[in-house]
């Protein structure tokens, strides 16, 4: 389980364009409109493959021979809630939805939208409105053309108060009206530009023609969705199994697959059986099965292990309101009593990171030259005393007017890392005087109290759909509970300006120096304990092929799993390196 | 589920009054409280976190391994022996005392107080326990004392229909009708002449119960909603076996054991007592 | 009789509300919510205003009297709503999940009462004797193993290093049709995890209650009429047994579908206990109100079967001086 506040969905408006990238109309450029603005940058390459990563990033998409046919057998960790694209609410809604569902846009491997339901977008001079044009051969899987009247079905669903939207809902909350413009074009206007409102439209649509006239919470189409994807449902078993088989009516890209069976298995020790033995072929791996693959000689016989760093981190927050952590020189002292070199060598086994800052190493917004500060319980102990924490009175443990240095450390139960990183944590706070318990609640108790701000120090991870590194919404004063995502409620007025004039910022690379700053600022201040980025880890049955990683995961990008195939497989190998639309 | 075997099942009358078996598992649990009581000595060890030393196998500088943070396993298994102890003992204390407290009130009073207090008795009895325990953790800070109270809240009903028959069965005997001709009074027959009637077969429901509460603490802690951590106590130690059952065993089978004997101790010498016990009113 | 059923029955009412009561009221001031629930496998955190419009689809900004009279109403025309997870029915879901918890604890009991019975007609007729001696020993052992501990070093045993049973699941997913000796693979270890524990349990009831009537007058003028020493004890010494085991039975019943939970974790199994445990988790009220309420009528129901049957035999029970 990780615990996050989600980057992308959740934040309303964004101005940042290092990783947007105006799509290029299929093979013709000239198509945009002219007085359109576009919001181009194309994201630098290297930038991401820059920061020193320990593991590099896989990419077998031009690998041949590729080989059609065959079934992939994939896990989910739960039973989708719906499979309805504007409910979602979890990862394997998403999973499913993937092959079925295509969306406007999507993120390609080094995080740049490119074209999906759209063949092209346009923005207004304003900035305030987008215009996307559909692809006249998007089809439904009852040979309806995929219409701008489906794309503003949805968006007005997702708008709609009496919809249930926790993914989306407040991605659009600044939207103004959206209207089909023409045949095969839909504008949304929005109250305020955003140089990140393009991120918004990585978005499925429903087909409105199946919605009319029914209650939207139970339509059928929640657990039987229409088509629109290379893959279509075929079966689903609550709890158990969903079956997915090609699309006749698929257009645009392909699948190498003929079929895609999901097996529910909440388990990640059960799911590694699963995938050693052969009936899965593809699941997650925490850190203690990271080990047991590399020690396991069935798993060297059949499978490998892909290991790749995202843009998530683990850190641990301290309520910058409590008189405890009040003092930036008293978190900083913490800050310096996690060994978290220790912890990245013991722990991930070397496969993490040490962070400086609120962004993964691979974020652009991310400054390499900010190094972390060191682990040094001498330093620490030196910064507490100057603070006026000492033991007075003799028991051990430090204090100051009356208060003893002492506090509950909230994790959520039954995250492993998060457990064992906060055992090591406290065991070195209480050689430093400092005494903390760990309190671990079930999720919903959880989440509760972290956003509420009723908490002194949360052991928390932070995981991210887009590459959006605005950290407004979740580090900015105005934004501390209970109306917003700063949790820890920090503030720093000085902060406060440079996170106000990066959202203002139009210009790219100056948005990005002041992001830099901020990250620095960040790092002194520590308003919460950067901990580390660990990688994620992978085991795939030998036979899947053509894996393309990226910070944004391996689920969370097109062709993204869609671009595998059976390398075992009894199909024609295909020559071409990419699957080419069309019958 | 303990408390109801003592209850359902009328002993078969014994030929011994203590059995061997019985003074094996006495031995047993002395043992285990010396070890509980020699504990601090291990403390230190237990709590060693080395972050070089994770999941080393059984060997001489570590007898039962260590564990995922690197701190030898023997040290935390004997570390953890009385904290298993005391809430085992102190939650089937809880329930018996509640038990017997509400279970002969109303067996004693009958009438409309039966009837009240019985329905409360069914209503916990067909609660769904795990429910229970859930939201009394949820409610709760998790602390020992959370998890006694939540255990020893869902085991009490056996106990009390227990001696509420036993109370109505003694209510009308001779000699409670001689102390109430003699003016004592009520509270006075339940704890001067009812209690020692009813004391050993909830004796026998109390030391059943030491080794259900043990093992009901230790799946709380398996499912998480145990004691915080570090504070481990067996069960603790065991939830995190799953994730390493195929390269760490020893953290699985020795607290597991450790578990095993000490209820298995316990159940012994529930039922040795019973053995005793029963011969004894039956003489 | 008539009259002491309907008492029962009248009696079951307030006992059923307290726990409707108890339940609700602990479910809905319970920490989390939810929304709050959301997003435990992905992270994701639900925005404020989500948050809210979500609060006001569910009904839960109405005070919690209010929601309570709602529930209730609908309740007693048997309407148990549907799941704030995926917007189904909530008797479709238990629907689903109640066949597996059925089979699994069906065959438990099964296999319990197949060995217990005869395993404990035997010992209880031979009192001390050599396989008293022996069973009453392993019996205790596997009383105190704790289910969740022997279904690690089983899995560990069989299933990771010995590769004879399947680790989890309800079939294997072989896409060449599925055989019943691979379901029937499935149900080996957790029926046994489920077993043993109430094994114990019922053998040594019966042994109890067989070796007190062994000697008992009517047994022993049995045997003079001729009847051997085995069908004495199993026409008379048994039959006196079957009273208390069938009080036991009622009692047992909701407490083997609620101990599954662990095993049907542990198993991946798609049972009650899963659906119970996940929807606790996820704060699904809906269901975990149902699941109460139908667990608790269950429980009344089967206590109050096992009660009417001592009433017919024993009139002591009748008259409200016995249990």
């Amino acid at each position: 389980m990780r615990l996050a506040a989600s980057l992308s969905r959740v934040c309303p408006a964004a101005l940042f364009s290092a990783a947007v990238f105006l799509v290029p109309a299929c093979g013709d450029g000239s198509r945009g409109n002219r007085a359109a603005r576009p919001v181009v940058r194309p994201a630098n390459p290297a930038r991401i493959r820059a920061s020193p990563a320990l593991l590099g990033y896989l990419d077998e998409s031009g690998l041949p021979p590729r080989r059609e046919g065959g079934t992939l057998r994939r896990r989910l960790i739960g039973d989708p809630a719906t499979l309805n694209a504007v409910m979602q609410s979890g990862a394997p809604e998403q999973e499913v939805l993937q092959y079925v569902s295509r969306n406007i846009l999507d993120f390609d491997s080094r995080m740049r939208l490119v074209p999906g339901l759209a063949e092209s977008y346009t923005v207004s001079p304003d900035g305030r409105s987008f215009t996307f044009t559909i692809r006249k051969d998007a089809r439904w899987e009852d040979g309806s053309p995929v219409s701008p009247a489906d794309a503003v079905f949805t968006i007005r669903s997702i708008v709609d108060p009496k919809v249930p939207s926790p993914v989306f809902k407040s991605v659009f909350d600044g939207l103004l009206s959206v209207e089909a413009s023409g045949d095969h074009s839909f504008t949304a206007r929005f109250r305020e530009p955003s140089a990140y409102r393009a991120m918004a439209f990585v978005l499925p649509v429903l087909p409105a023609h199946r919605f009319s006239g029914v209650d939207f919470l139970h339509a059928p189409g929640n657990r039987a969705p229409l088509a629109n994807g290379p893959y279509r449902l075929a079966s689903w078993r609550a709890q158990d199994e969903i079956v997915l088989e090609r699309n006749p009516r698929a257009w645009g890209e392909r699948g190498h697959f003929d079929r895609i069976v999901f097996k529910v298995l909440p388990e990640d020790a059960v799911s590694y059986r699963a995938l050693v033995g052969g009936t899965v072929d593809e699941t997650r791996l925490d850190t203690s099965g990271r080990e047991r693959a590399r020690s396991d000689r069935a798993f060297a016989d059949c499978c490998r292990m892909v290991e790749y760093y995202d843009l998530g981190w683990n850190y641990i927050a301290l309520n910058n309101k409590s008189p405890l952590f009040s003092n930036p020189a008293v978190r900083r002292a913490l800050t310096m009593l996690l060994d978290r070199a220790g912890i990245v060598r013991g722990l991930f086994r070397g496969s993490a990171r040490i962070l400086s800052g609120p962004w993964a190493p691979d974020s652009p917004a991310y400054d390499p030259a900010v190094p972390p500060l060191p682990f040094n319980p001498r330093a620490a102990s030196a910064l507490l005393d100057a603070a006026g924490w000492r033991d007075s009175n003799g028991d051990g443990t430090r204090d100051r007017g009356g208060r003893e240095f002492s506090f509950d450390l909230l994790v959520s139960s039954g995250t492993t890392t998060g457990r064992q990183i906060d055992e090591t944590f406290i065991a070195e706070l209480a050689r430093a005087g400092i005494r903390a318990r760990i309190r671990s609640l079930e999720w919903a108790s959880f989440t509760e109290r972290v956003d509420s701000g009723n908490f002194e120090a949360a052991s928390l991870a932070w995981s991210a759909s887009d590459p959006n590194p605005d950290p407004y919404p979740y580090w900015h004063s105005s934004q501390s509970p209970p109306q917003g995502l700063n949790s820890q409620s920090y503030r720093n007025d000085q902060a406060d300006r440079l996170m106000e004039s990066a959202r203002r910022e139009q210009n790219g690379e100056r948005r990005l120096a002041i992001y830099h700053r901020l990250h620095r600022i960040f790092r002194d201040d520590a308003p919460v304990i950067f901990v580390a980025t660990s990688s994620q880890k992978f085991g795939f049955r030998n036979r899947v092929r053509g894996l393309v990683t990226s910070p944004l995961g391996l689920f969370g990008i097109w062709p993204g799993p869609i671009g595998w195939w059976d390398a075992d497989g009894q199909g024609q190998a295909v020559a071409s390196p990419a699957a080419r639309s069309g019958p | 589920m303990n408390a109801l075997l003592s209850l359902a099942a009328p002993a078969a009358r014994p030929r011994r009054a203590i059995p061997g078996s019985a003074r094996v598992a006495l031995a047993i649990v002395v043992l285990l409280w010396i070890v509980a009581a020699l504990s601090p000595l291990a403390s230190r060890r237990a709590a060693d976190i080395r972050l070089n030393e994770r999941l080393l196998a059984p060997s001489r500088a570590h007898l039962f391994g260590t564990d995922d943070l690197g701190r030898d396993l023997f040290a935390r298994v004997v570390a953890a022996t009385p904290i298993s102890l005391a809430i085992g003992t102190t939650a089937a204390a809880v329930s018996v005392i509640v038990g017997f407290a509400i279970g002969a009130v109303a067996g004693w009073f009958g009438g409309m107080t039966d009837l009240l207090l019985s329905r409360a008795i069914e209503v916990v009895l067909c609660f769904p326990v795990l429910f229970l325990l859930l939201a009394l953790a949820a409610f709760l800070p998790p602390s020992p004392a959370t998890v006694i109270l939540a255990i020893g809240l869902t085991t009490w009903p056996g106990d009390a229909r227990f001696a509420r028959a036993e109370i109505l069965k003694a209510r009308d005997l001779d000699y409670t009708r001689a102390a109430r001709a003699a003016g004592a009074t009520t509270s006075r027959i339940l704890l001067r002449h009812l209690l020692p009637v009813a004391a050993p077969p909830l004796l026998v429901s109390a030391a059943f119960g030491v080794g259900w509460a043990i093992l009901a603490e230790a799946a709380l802690s398996f499912l998480g909603v145990g004691l915080p951590p570090p504070m481990a106590s067996w069960g603790g130690i065991l939830a995190i076996a799953p994730a390493y059952i195929d390269e760490a065993w020893w953290i699985a089978l020795f607290p597991g054991l450790a578990l095993f004997l000490t209820v298995a101790a316990y159940n012994l010498l529930a039922e040795g007592l019973r053995a005793a016990t029963t011969e004894k009113v039956n003489r | 009789m008539t009259r002491y059923i309907l008492r029962r029955l009248l009696l079951a009412v307030p006992t059923l509300a307290g726990i409707v009561v108890l339940v609700f009221f602990l479910l809905h001031l319970a920490p989390g919510s939810p929304m709050s629930a959301m997003g435990g496998d992905s992270g994701r955190r639900v925005s404020q205003r989500a948050a809210e419009e979500m609060r006001k689809i569910y009904g839960l900004d109405r005070p919690l009297p209010e929601r309570f009279g709602r529930w209730v109403s609908r309740v007693v025309r048997l309407d148990f709503g549907e799941s704030f997870v995926d917007r189904r029915p909530v008797l479709d879901r238990i629907e689903e999940a109640l066949p597996y918890t059925l089979v699994l604890n069906g065959l438990a009991l099964l296999l319990t009462l197949a060995i217990a019975v005869p395993l404990g007609v035997v010992t209880g007729g031979r009192p001390e004797g050599a396989l008293d001696r022996a069973s009453g020993a392993l019996l205790f052992a596997l009383y105190s193993l704790p289910a969740f501990w022997a279904a690690l070093l089983l899995q560990a045993l069989f299933s990771v290093r010995l590769r004879w049973l399947p680790l989890y699941g309800v079939v294997s997913d072989s896409p060449e049709g599925i055989g019943l000796a691979d379901r029937a693979s499935h149900l080996v270890l957790p029926v046994v995890c489920l077993t043993y524990g109430s094994l114990a349990f019922f053998a040594r009831l019966i042994r109890a209650s067989v070796a007190e009537t062994r000697n008992a007058d009517y047994v022993l003028a049995a045997r003079a009429r001729g009847l051997s020493r085995r069908e004495a004890l199993w026409k008379h010494a048994f039959r006196n047994a079957l009273l208390p085991l069938v009080t036991l039975l009622g009692l047992v019943l909701p407490g083997l579908l609620s101990g599954s939970v662990i095993i049907e974790r542990i198993f991946a199994w798609p049972g009650v206990g899963r659906l119970y445990f996940d929807s606790i988790l996820s704060r699904d009220y809906p269901v975990v109100l149902a699941l109460s309420l139908l667990g608790a009528v269950a429980t009344l129901l089967l206590t109050l079967a096992a009660d009417i049957a001592s009433a017919a035999v024993d009139p002591r029970v009748r008259d409200g001086t016995l249990g």
